[in-house]
């Protein structure tokens, strides 16, 4: 397999794949229904490329426009960007998370995403606009040529050293006392606020940590690619996210990893695959993947709500067997 | 501090001061949109007792004693918990001092198992918070063992050992209203409001349930308990206050009320 292809199918690989553990942290183990996960992700990919790139007005970037410019080498962008991911966290869940029911919470974050998409595209000097960032140096690229080989496997690397620190951080929260807090209130918040949990504190703090991980994702991202622009993060990629969740089973993070690769990696390999099949007219089989995504989640919801690795039960040392009649 | 299988794990504090009520309501209103569920309630529930509150369907019980526990915020009046204001509290800062609820319909954690229901209710565990969560198992660990051993200690006392790995969605009625008590009593109360806690439950597990409540009432634990079987009430509770219509119409023991003929017709009848 050519390297180039390899390293681009893994580094997308692990940036969905921790993507997918920050979204079965809110909605999964929370039960936070974040439908604007995608903005997270984009604005760790905006605050990661200005952290890296020149200012504007610099040679060979004075063809875009954009705010900032601090050319910071590797790894500040990355950790600007998901510090950005937290810090955006902070507002959007004091307005959404305090008052609002679960179900306008989720209907509230959709539009936040439509809007902050629609502001970035219109206000052209913020990011660029629709046209977005471009040449975003990618790390060590005054080291190594990100056009070699080695340059490849570094890049895997690090986006695998990622995925193997935020899938720590992820299963300590899941797997403790703490995470069980998280459960019971995303099971039934009213008898969780009756013996104690605080749920817009539970929730803050999630919503938080999910956006310094999501922002991290879109951090490696754009690294990568080198690129970023509205139509990258468009409301629906969430929708795919959440797709791979349910797919891969809520709560459960091997589950939101076999969710990351079957659905946003497996769909786009199945669709590249079959670039060459002659199969209705253009844009026809990119449609029918939308398509495919959406009977997808329907039909997990409705056969196997679960997901292929439903949430593990946690069964205490010492204790009897377990009665499944 | 390892509990041992005899040991059950109770409240040990009780009002600072034995004269003065554990939790005193003042007047206290709750309005839906002009509907006067509750209109202007004022009782105290003594320390270390057991008190009963009745009243027929709709007379507002459980709307007054979820404004109690703060699930419900007051239109108007004052509730003091031993002593101390606690009318602009939320439930979890009431539950935290001592002041917790259990619900009139089954509110288990479905998809946490029944050791985990109680388990997740036990308060000052160093594993339950982000910090205590990153800093790994090594951190919190002897807590945990603790409060297993703790919740399986109750879940002996109500015959539910067998059940504790099972989800506590899949128990009848009776047993997720077992759990929702044994959850209370994790939190080690000073003072109980329990919403029809023998509603569905086996006869033989209320008996358990009663003898519980008694135990727990001799060490000091306050109760105020809504109950619809009068004779429970009339067993357990050392005093009882009627409602109907949102108001106090009555109080006493069951002995006095079944004298005042306005409470017999009201409510007593049959």
């Amino acid at each position: 397999m050519n390297v180039y292809y390899a390293a681009n199918l893994l580094v997308y690989a692990g940036v969905d794949i921790i993507a997918c553990l920050a979204l079965n942290l809110m909605f999964g183990v929370s039960g936070i229904v974040n439908f604007s996960f995608i903005v997270f992700q984009a604005v760790g990919a905006y605050s990661a490329a200005i952290l890296s790139m020149p200012p504007d007005t610099a040679f060979g970037y004075d063809f875009q426009t954009y705010l900032g410019g601090s050319q910071l080498s590797f790894p500040l962008p990355w950790i600007g960007g998901a510090v950005a991911g937290g810090l955006l966290a902070i507002p959007i869940g004091f307005v959404v998370l305090r008052k609002l029911r679960a179900d306008y919470q989720a209907i509230a974050l959709l539009v936040l995403s439509i809007i902050a998409n629609t502001v970035v595209t219109n206000a052209t000097r913020l990011f660029n606009g629709a046209a977005g960032l471009a040449l975003v140096p990618p790390p060590f690229s005054q080291q190594i040529d990100p056009n070699t080989e080695n340059y490849q496997y570094l890049y895997v690397g690090l986006t695998a050293v990622c995925v193997v620190l935020v899938l720590i951080v992820v299963a300590r929260i899941t797997d403790s006392p703490y995470g069980r807090s998280l459960r019971a209130m995303r099971e039934r918040e009213v008898a969780a606020m009756a013996i104690g949990k605080n749920p817009v504190k539970l929730k803050m703090i999630t919503f938080i940590v999910g956006g310094v991980i999501a922002g991290l994702s879109g951090a490696i991202l754009v690294g990568f690619i080198q690129l970023w622009a509205p139509s990258v993060w468009l409301y629906p990629e969430t929708i795919i996210l959440f797709a791979a969740v349910i797919v891969g089973g809520r709560g459960n993070n091997v589950g939101a990893i076999l969710g990351a690769l079957l659905v946003p990696v497996g769909f786009e390999e199945v669709t590249r695959l079959m670039a060459n099949v002659a199969l209705g007219p253009p844009g026809m089989i990119p449609a029918l993947e939308w398509v495919a995504i959406g009977l997808l989640i329907i039909g997990f919801l409705w056969f196997r709500p679960d997901g292929v690795r439903p949430e593990p039960r946690h069964v205490f040392e010492g204790a009897p067997a377990v009665d499944d009649t | 501090m390892s509990t041992s299988d005899d040991q059950i794990p109770m409240a040990k504090s009780v009002a600072k001061d034995s004269s003065r009520p554990m939790l005193a309501a003042d007047d206290i209103h709750r309005h839906f949109e002009g509907m006067r569920a509750v209109d202007g309630v004022s009782i105290d529930v003594p320390p270390g007792q057991i008190t009963g509150l009745i009243g027929p369907n709709g007379a507002g019980k459980s709307t007054f004693l979820a404004v109690l526990a703060g699930t419900l915020p007051a239109t108007s009046g004052t509730i003091a918990f031993d002593g101390k204001d606690i009318t602009k509290l939320p439930s979890y800062e009431r539950a935290r001092r001592g002041l917790v609820r259990t619900f009139q319909l089954p509110s288990e954690f479905a998809r946490l198992t029944v050791l985990e229901n109680l388990m997740v209710a036990a308060p000052n565990h160093r594993g339950d918070s982000l910090i205590g969560a990153l800093l790994g198992k090594r951190y919190w660990i002897e807590d945990e063992r603790r409060i297993v051993a703790e919740a399986r200690t109750l879940l002996k006392r109500f015959g539910m050992s067998a059940k504790e790995s099972d989800y506590a969605g899949t128990m009848s009625g009776g047993q997720k209203r077992l759990i929702e008590i044994m959850r209370a009593l994790m939190l080690h109360p000073r003072c109980l409001l329990l919403d029809e806690p023998m509603s569905g439950v086996h006869p033989k597990v209320i008996e358990e349930i009663q003898y519980y409540l008694q135990s727990l009432r001799a060490d000091g634990l306050t109760i105020l308990m809504v109950e619809h079987e009068l004779h429970l009430v009339e067993q357990l509770c050392d005093s009882v206050v009627v409602m109907a219509q949102g108001k106090v119409i009555g109080s006493g023991t069951m002995a006095s009320l079944r004298k005042q003929q306005e409470i017999v017709d009201a409510y007593l009848i049959g």
